[in-house]
Parts: structure tokens; C-alpha cells; sequence
């Protein structure tokens, strides 16, 4: 068997105490490489398993030793030697192999880290934030609600002069406002609601109401397009439901929650945002949903519990959201002839046969924005 | 032979950026730390003094290690930020400011210590460069200087600048030669003034044409029922009458501010660059304003192609999605449109970034290296000792959390 003569080439050295170079003879021996100044004598001897390669132009071969605090560096240009260096030596691998082999590694860890990252949104937040919901004291609700009634009234207060935006300020309507206010309180004292409330109606046109915690507002349309007490008492239950649920600062902690989570995470990512976005996006709108669909639930058992029709103000919403609606999951509540169908089936008809107001207060009620026409 | 230069090509660059762009999507950002190493790495390797290359030795895991120690200081901030913006009591203000001085400073804390890890991590000839000095100390400076910059429209920057880079340079540190920073604020200063004129005197005549208008009104307006314009002019001539001036104006001012940039950009590198000083060494810039203009309007020419593209592939994909769902809406069609839109976006955007990391970062490194030369006694690069350990890489971790990362 022939002997293979040890590869032997040029190198540059530098030894990690001086930025001094030393022209050097690199040669490799059985277990190691030996290298030795221009003189011939000896500089060091580098054992193959302590080799490790480091950040190089294309062609150079630039190693040293690992766990070493010096920095000492052979530079190697010579690509036979080079070769044979890679050949020997375990951890240098010029061709990139073992380098993409350990890159792979990372980056399905990094893929799986993002899966659950999402799963974490997913459901993680949520069920933090329903946690979390009865921690928040009060007080901070009423905070908030401070503010956004101030900016309610400015969006909806066009501000017509003379008027009162209330109704039941006005002329006339003062006996509408005391049928009002007995509804309510009939209501509240059915769902054994106990937050402090002011309700209000606006005198606005559009057949809906709003919450605030500690604020229930209730558009004039509401009134005048409703066919019968039960049909107002329905939504204003589910409202309440909404302040029972504490929804506010739910979607709150919801809302920041994600925008926290993934906006600190995705980093410099510059597409970020319109994950970010997208996910805030189908994220609350299911969020919503449900939290709809819980209020609905709240309205039933309110109506059951006043012996009044459960299924009136499901009739209603239906009536007053016409025949048009589209179907999309981008609306804050679920398409409306889903969310009938889901109150009916829920809701047995009427077996009680109470009258939340009797006739006089109902049609004082009906003229409670009346005052101005 | 040129005591510095770049021997990097295009190809390799372009190679290591679409590659990168790919698995930064499929891992939703986290490869960004493998490929920030991979960036360096080339450029380090690439880039050759006195004729010996310069190596790069840091670890993506150092960065992402980095990364989670920051996460875990910053997220409390940015809750404390979080509660205190909803105004939930008394102390709401002060909070909220005390929580954004403390991200500021945090930042320039950040950028400090990311310096000194991508400086130690630096290896020239066998001997690492490092950067000594208080990142608080600096966090300060910094802050004080930038947010006087703010105050003053702009006006500081030269003088922040110098202030800054001052510090960074006499703290840095080339094994036992120090570093320092020759120049003053003054001339930079001079050469930028027309420019900033330029810019900032149709940016406040906008504002100024601006303010005088109702801008509640318009709001209220704006929710009525009728044609915009209508229902703009019913709110006042105020409106109508600076509408088209303020458009114009605002278009005039971003135009300025685009085509004075790579002047900008040139003139600050190049004043920055020719102050650096090693000991005895000295050097001195030659860089071209003329080829950072090259390399930027590359850059926008390649921009608007990519976005031209995207648009058109969109049209065609949503396209294709109505003829799939056949106009019949479901819940299936809306996540498709939604993860659509997201998608084409994220594509765009993801275009953009490697267009400009190809086309001006890699240009900008390369034309800096290539004209950049060395006065002085350069033996002395030949003689120097080891000095210094490595830095952590925290900093990285939080210049990362707070988008204030360079390279």
C-alpha cells in the first residue's frame, strides 16, 4: 500500500495576541494539522476534533480552534489543502452540508414555534382574557364609559337647535319618559341586574340601542318602529346582557392581547402588519359573534323569567333588518335569519302573558320623542 | 490596490435575500434572526482591509437568545403603555409619558449595546474590535439629542449626529488602538441646510394653510348623506378653497423629501465616514452622490415593477376566487378574501424589503467600502494587541423588539 505523502501548503497565521500575519507551511499530520513558521520551526499543532471553520470570502478556508478565547486564525487559499482539511477534520464541512442539515433544524422549529404561536392566539388569549374579565374592578369600566359617552353624544347629537337630544325632555313627552324608566327598571329587576344603570332614549331615527357600562342608550326609532312592549324589552335585555358579560372590557383585553402578543413578536418582520391585521380582523369578529350570541341567551332567560315573549324582539330585528342583509361573517353580529333561527330554537313561545306596560304606558311610551315632529 | 474594498457579487447577495424572503414567511418572521447572520456574515467576509478579509462571528442563536431576554423586559413596558393610553385614572398621563421615555431610552440603550455585540463579534487579522463605555450614559446623550432634533424640526441633526458618533468612536476600540471621531457639526450642517429649507418650507406652508379650517365641522359633514365634495364646500369655503393648494403642496413636499434623500444619505455618510480615526490611521471618503442616486432610483424602478406585478397577479387571483365561489357568499369566501388580501400584501411588502436591502443597502456598502481610503501610518494595523471580550447580544434583542435594528 503506498504511503499518500501529508499534504503540505502555505497559510497565513495570525494568532489571536497580535494582529501580526505569519507566513506559515500548513501540514497534516495523522491527527492533527502542524503548523511551522517560514523558518521552519514549530508554531502550534491544531488536533483535527478541535477544528472548527469560520465566516470566509468564497474561496478561503479560515479556521481555528474552538472554546479558545484567542482568536487565532489560519487562512488557507490553497485548495488542495483545504480539501484535505475538510476530509479530516469531523466539523468542517466546505460543501455546506452539515451547515443546511443544522439550518433545517431551525427552521422547522421556527415553523412549529409559529404554529403554536397562532394556536396561542387562538385560543390562548381568550380564555386569559375571560380569566382575566372578572379581575378588572369596576371602577375601570365607568372610567371608559365616561369618555365614550361624551364622544356617543357627539357623534350621534346633530345638535338641532332647541331640541333636547333626549327624549322625554321635550313637550309632552315626560309621561313617555316615566313609562320608560318603569321598563327598564322591570326588566332590570327580571335579570336580576344589579350595575348601576342611566338609560336614555336619543332622539335619533335609526331602530337600535347602545351600552356603555353604566350607560344604556335606546334610539328613538327603536320605539317608534316596534309593534309591541316585548319587542323593546327583548333588546333591551340583550343589551343588558352585554353589560352582565362585562363585553366591554372583554374585547379589550381581547383586542390587547393580540395587538401585545403579535406585534411584539413578529418583530422587524415587515409583512407583520398585515398578519397582525388580518388576524385582529377575523379574530374579533368571531370574538363578537359569540359574545352576540351569549347576549341573545341572556334576553331569552330575561324574557322567560318576566313571563313576556322571548321570541319578540328575534321578530323585530328580523323586521327591521329587512330583507337585504348580507350574509358575511365581516358583520359584527351573525347574519340575521341564522340568529333568529337560533333564538327560536331556544326560546319556547310565550307561556306567561304578562304585560310589561299596559296600554296607557305603552302608547306614553310611543310618544316619547313625540315632542318635536 | 485600494486599502479597502468589496469583493461581494450581486448574485451570492441575491441568492442569500430571496432565499431568506421565503422562509421568512413560512415562519412568520422568526427566520429573520438566520437571516441577519447570513447578511452580516457575506458582508464581513466580503469586505477586505489593507488586503485581508474581515469575519463575522456571530451566531443567529445568539440573536434569537438575545431576542427572548428583551421580550421578557420590554412586554411589561408596552403593557404599562397599553393600560395607561386608556385613561383610566388620574395618573394616565404621566404614565403614558413616563412608559414612552422609558421605550426611548430603552431604544437607544438597545442600539448602543447592539454595537458593541456586532463590534465584538467583528474579527480582523485574529484580533476582534470592541466598544467600551456605558450604554446608559449613552441612552441619555442619545435621547436628549434626538428628542431636541424633534423639537427643532430637524435642525439638531448634525449636532446630535456628531455628539452621538463621538461617543460611539471614542469608545470604540480596534484591539488596543482607539478610536476616534474628527469632525465637528458645523459643516454638515451648512451642506444640509438647503435641503432641509427645501423640504421643510412647503411642509409647514401645508400646515399653516391647513390650520385655520373647522375641522369639526367637516367631520360632522363628512357623515351626512351626499356627494363629498358637496357636502365639503356646504361646510365652508375654508375647505375648498385650500384643497387643492394643500394637495399640491403635500405632493411638492414628498417630492423634495424623495429626491433630496440619496443627497442626504450621501453627504451624511460621507461626513461620517472621512471623521473615522484609528489611532494614527485616518479616513477619508470618496463616495459619489451620484451613485447612491443610481443605486436608489434602482431601487424605485425595481419597486414599481415588483407592485405592478403584484396588482396584476391579485386582479387575476380574485378574479379566479369569484369564478371558484361562483358568487354565492360564505364563510369559506370570506376567509379565502381575507387571507387573499393579507397574502398579496405581505408579498408586496416582503418584495420591497429585499428590493431595497438589494438595490440600497448592498450599493450603499459597497460604494462606501470601495472609496473609502486610509491616510496615515497603516503599518500599524501590522503591530496590534488583543484587548476586549464579547458583548452580549441583548441589545440586538432589543433593537429587534423595538424596530430600532440596522443591518
Amino acid at each position: 500500500m503506498t504511503e499518500i505523502a501529508p499534504r503540505s501548503g502555505p497559510g497565513a497565521y495570525f494568532d489571536g495576541l497580535t494582529s501580526a500575519l505569519h507566513e506559515v507551511t500548513v501540514e497534516l499530520a495523522p491527527d492533527g494539522l502542524v503548523i511551522r513558521d517560514a523558518a521552519g520551526e514549530l508554531i502550534d499543532r491544531w488536533p483535527y476534533m478541535d477544528l472548527k471553520s469560520f465566516n470566509a470570502p468564497p474561496q478561503m478556508l479560515r479556521i481555528g480552534l474552538r472554546n479558545s478565547d484567542r482568536l487565532a486564525r489560519l487562512e488557507i487559499e490553497d485548495q488542495d489543502v483545504a480539501d484535505a482539511i475538510d476530509l479530516a477534520c469531523p466539523d468542517i464541512d466546505r460543501s455546506g452540508a452539515s451547515e443546511r442539515a443544522e439550518r433545517h433544524r431551525a427552521i422547522v422549529w421556527s415553523f412549529a414555534a409559529a404554529c403554536s404561536l397562532v394556536a396561542v392566539v387562538v385560543y390562548g388569549i381568550p380564555a386569559v382574557a375571560d380569566r382575566l374579565v372578572p379581575v378588572v374592578p369596576p371602577i375601570f369600566e365607568h372610567r371608559l364609559s365616561k369618555t365614550a359617552d361624551e364622544r356617543i353624544r357627539a357623534a350621534f347629537d346633530k345638535g338641532m337647535a332647541g331640541r333636547p337630544f333626549e327624549c322625554g325632555d321635550g313637550p309632552g313627552e315626560a309621561a313617555g319618559k316615566a313609562a320608560f324608566e318603569k321598563l327598564v327598571r322591570v326588566i332590570t329587576a327580571g335579570a336580576d341586574f344589579h350595575q348601576p344603570l342611566r338609560s336614555v332614549v336619543l332622539r335619533r331615527q335609526e331602530a337600535n340601542a347602545v351600552t356603555l357600562p353604566g350607560h344604556l342608550y335606546v334610539l328613538g326609532g327603536l320605539i317608534e318602529q316596534a309593534n309591541n312592549v316585548d319587542e323593546v324589552a327583548g333588546v333591551i335585555a340583550h343589551e343588558l346582557g352585554h353589560l352582565a358579560n362585562r363585553d366591554g372590557v372583554r374585547a379589550l383585553l381581547k383586542g390587547g392581547g393580540l395587538s401585545l402578543v403579535l406585534g411584539s413578536l413578529l418583530g422587524d418582520f415587515v409583512g407583520g402588519s398585515a398578519v397582525i391585521f388580518a388576524s385582529e380582523t377575523l379574530l374579533k369578529l368571531s370574538y363578537s359573534r359569540q359574545r352576540e350570541a351569549e347576549a341573545d341567551y341572556y334576553a331569552v332567560r330575561t324574557m322567560q323569567a318576566l313571563k313576556a315573549d322571548p321570541r319578540a324582539f328575534a321578530t323585530f330585528m328580523e323586521r327591521a333588518a329587512g330583507s337585504g342583509t348580507r350574509r358575511s361573517i365581516f358583520m359584527g353580529h351573525p347574519p340575521m335569519p341564522d340568529r333568529v333561527a337560533r333564538i327560536n330554537a331556544i326560546a319556547p313561545p310565550q307561556s306567561g302573558g304578562a304585560t310589561l306596560l299596559d296600554a296607557d304606558e305603552w302608547k306614553a311610551l310611543k310618544g316619547i320623542c313625540a315632542g318635536y315632529r | 490596490m485600494r486599502p479597502v474594498r468589496f469583493a461581494g457579487t450581486d448574485r451570492e447577495f441575491g441568492r442569500i435575500l430571496l432565499h431568506g424572503a421565503a422562509l421568512l414567511i413560512v415562519t412568520l418572521g422568526l427566520y429573520r434572526f438566520w437571516l441577519n447572520t447570513d447578511i452580516r456574515r457575506y458582508l464581513w467576509a466580503n469586505t477586505q482591509i489593507e488586503g485581508r478579509p474581515l469575519e463575522y462571528s456571530g451566531t443567529a442563536i445568539e440573536l434569537l437568545h438575545g431576542f427572548l431576554v428583551a421580550f421578557t423586559l420590554i412586554v411589561p413596558v408596552y403593557v404599562v403603555y397599553f393600560v395607561a393610553a386608556l385613561n383610566l385614572s388620574g395618573y394616565s398621563r404621566p404614565l403614558t409619558f413616563a412608559a414612552i421615555a422609558t421605550l426611548v431610552l430603552l431604544s437607544q440603550y438597545g442600539i448602543y449595546l447592539a454595537r458593541r455585540y456586532r463590534m465584538t463579534r467583528t474579527v480582523y487579522r485574529g484580533l476582534r474590535f470592541h466598544q467600551s463605555g456605558s450604554a446608559i450614559h449613552y441612552s441619555i446623550l442619545a435621547s436628549c439629542w434626538w428628542s431636541l432634533t424633534v423639537l427643532t424640526l430637524g435642525l439638531a441633526y448634525p449636532y446630535a449626529r456628531a455628539a452621538t458618533e463621538r461617543f460611539k468612536l471614542r469608545n470604540t476600540w480596534y484591539g488596543d488602538l482607539p478610536g476616534r471621531f474628527d469632525a465637528s457639526a458645523w459643516p454638515l450642517f451648512i451642506r444640509l441646510v438647503p435641503m432641509w429649507l427645501a423640504v421643510i418650507i412647503p411642509a409647514l406652508s401645508t400646515l399653516l394653510l391647513l390650520t385655520p379650517a373647522r375641522w369639526n365641522a367637516l367631520a360632522v359633514a363628512l357623515r351626512a348623506p351626499g356627494e363629498i365634495v358637496m357636502r365639503t364646500s356646504k361646510v365652508g369655503s375654508d375647505f375648498t378653497d385650500v384643497g387643492m393648494p394643500v394637495i399640491l403642496l403635500g405632493l411638492i413636499t414628498l417630492t423634495l423629501a424623495a429626491c433630496l434623500l440619496p443627497a442626504f444619505h450621501a453627504v451624511v455618510l460621507r461626513w461620517r465616514i472621512s471623521a473615522i480615526r484609528l489611532d494614527g490611521i485616518a479616513a477619508h471618503s470618496h463616495l459619489q452622490t451620484r451613485d447612491l442616486y443610481g443605486a436608489y432610483l434602482r431601487f424605485a424602478g425595481g419597486a414599481l415593477i415588483w407592485l405592478v406585478s403584484v396588482l396584476v397577479a391579485a386582479y387575476a387571483a380574485f378574479t379566479l376566487r369569484d369564478l371558484v365561489f361562483d358568487g354565492a357568499p360564505s364563510k369559506m369566501a370570506e376567509i379565502t378574501q381575507v387571507v387573499m388580501v393579507a397574502g398579496f400584501f405581505i408579498v408586496s411588502a416582503f418584495g420591497v424589503t429585499t428590493l431595497y436591502r438589494m438595490f440600497v443597502r448592498l450599493a450603499v456598502w459597497r460604494h462606501a467600502t470601495n472609496s473609502l481610503g486610509l491616510a496615515g501610518d497603516t503599518s500599524v494595523l501590522l503591530h496590534v494587541r488583543m484587548q476586549g471580550a464579547a458583548g452580549s447580544p441583548l441589545g440586538e434583542g432589543i433593537a429587534d423588539m423595538l424596530n430600532v435594528g440596522g443591518l
